[in-house]
């Protein structure tokens, strides 16, 4: 039995556990990638959110044996690109940060709608990041940050 | 790979799934919801006959691995079946989610399928040793329950190219984004020289299948407008009897008034 090989923030990894696992608890329990959240379990919240191949993707709905091959990347290696700061520091400006647990998934929402779509409208925005759910209900905010980040941003995407 | 198969050709697939006992996984997204224990999957999702949109003379031709973010991008995709893909879920959940998953899954809450009912859609099934060609409502037996063989795979749908023009479609949830449909609707109507040749409606959600009344709707066929506004009283009472709905987590009744008023004003648009 061959190991799923794929490519984790830049890095070869190889995983030799079940196709059947979950990619948001591999994630987190064996590359300790915490900053992948766990809300749901059922693709309803957006808490989990990686980018695979570039395209937005709930991490909880993802066998491990779909990933053969692909490039996934988490907050833990988008942190390290001009893209982030620039989402970062609008983020910050804007106070689009309550208690932060939805926070890596609608940034990387952002970074998926913005790399489609780099001059979205506020409705744009809106549905870019309908499938990410804020429990402190702080979506003005954000909503404000991403087009934000848009203006400051603009080339980057 | 333990516990599954990554395959990259239709062939390989097939062969699989006639000498194991997989479970096909296009996007995962019911699934892994449902996070069978000791199951092993058999992955689709790089088999490039399952991810393309084709189009012959008569037929749309949608892949059972593509997905619907990458129909809502196609402009082969007819109108009235992007409607009702762009209301599902979220992007995350378009991007992954796929046409053959949503039949697989075997619910009548699957958007997509809602929309192959009313138009008279097909699917193309294959074993390794033989294909078939099978009428959407024929496949779905009941609850769950699937005209698929153990050793079948479901390779595309095939959505009528012409008649989907005038249709209406609605979508009733809890809120916009991430709902799941308590109760949906999508109706197509055509006519000729000022007499109906197509009045179908399909209801989702609400029952153990889709429910689409075909000999209903003949009553309709040939009729002009006027005639079939003095039949629409009645015709909406032949509906009524006819729907016996399950009780979810909304009531029958409520969601019997819902699926009559939409058929009303589904009706209603088109001058009936």
């Amino acid at each position: 039995m061959s190991d799923i090989n794929f490519r984790l923030n830049g890095r070869e990894v190889s995983y030799s556990g079940s196709a059947a696992d979950r990619l948001l608890d591999v994630l987190r329990n064996t590359y300790l990638c915490t900053s992948v959240k766990c809300g749901c379990k059922e693709g309803e919240c957006g808490a989990c959110s990686v980018l695979i191949d570039g395209v937005l993707f709930n991490s909880c709905c993802v066998a491990m044996g779909a990933i053969e091959g692909a490039e996934v990347v988490t907050m833990e290696g988008f942190r390290e690109t001009r893209r982030f700061e620039v989402l970062d520091r609008a983020f910050g400006e804007l106070s689009a940060v309550q208690c932060g647990f939805c926070i890596p998934g609608m940034v990387l929402a952002a970074e998926a709608l913005l790399s489609q779509n780099p001059q979205p409208t506020e409705e744009e925005i809106r549905e870019g990041l309908s499938g990410n759910l804020c429990r402190c209900t702080g979506y003005n905010a954000i909503v404000n940050a991403v087009g934000l980040a848009a203006k400051e941003g603009k080339g980057l995407w | 790979m333990v516990n599954g198969y990554s395959v990259s050709s239709l062939a390989e697939a097939l062969e699989i799934r006639s000498s194991h006992s997989v479970v096909p996984y296009a996007g995962g997204t019911d699934l892994m919801v449902e996070n069978r224990k000791g199951v092993e999957y058999l992955f689709l999702g790089k088999i490039p006959e399952l991810r393309n949109i084709t189009e012959d003379d008569e037929y749309i031709r949608i892949g059972a691995a593509v997905t619907f973010t990458q129909a809502l991008e196609d402009k082969k995709v007819p109108d009235l079946m992007k409607e009702a893909l762009k209301r599902i879920a979220a992007p995350a959940i378009r991007n992954a989610g796929t046409f053959g998953g949503n039949l697989g899954n075997g619910s009548a809450k699957a958007d997509s399928v809602l929309i192959e009912f009313v138009s008279d859609a097909k699917l193309r099934l294959a074993s390794r040793d033989k294909e078939r060609i099978v009428d959407v409502d024929k496949f779905y037996l009941g609850r769950k329950k699937l005209d698929l063989g153990e050793d079948e795979l479901i390779l595309e749908v095939l959505l009528p190219k012409t008649g989907l023009d005038r249709y209406s479609y609605e979508k009733v949830g809890g809120r916009n984004a991430l709902a799941i449909s308590r109760v949906s609707f999508a109706g197509i109507f055509d006519e000729k020289d000022g007499r109906i040749t197509k009045l179908a409606a399909a209801f989702g959600a609400v029952a153990d299948t889709v429910l689409r009344y075909k000999d209903l709707e003949e009553t309709m066929l040939g009729k002009t407008i006027e005639e079939a506004r003095e039949l629409k009283e009645k015709y909406l009472e032949s509906y009524a009897e006819r729907m016996v709905l399950t009780q979810g987590r909304v009531s029958a009744e409520y969601r019997k008034n819902v699926c009559m008023n939409l058929l009303g004003s589904f009706l209603a648009k088109f001058g009936i």
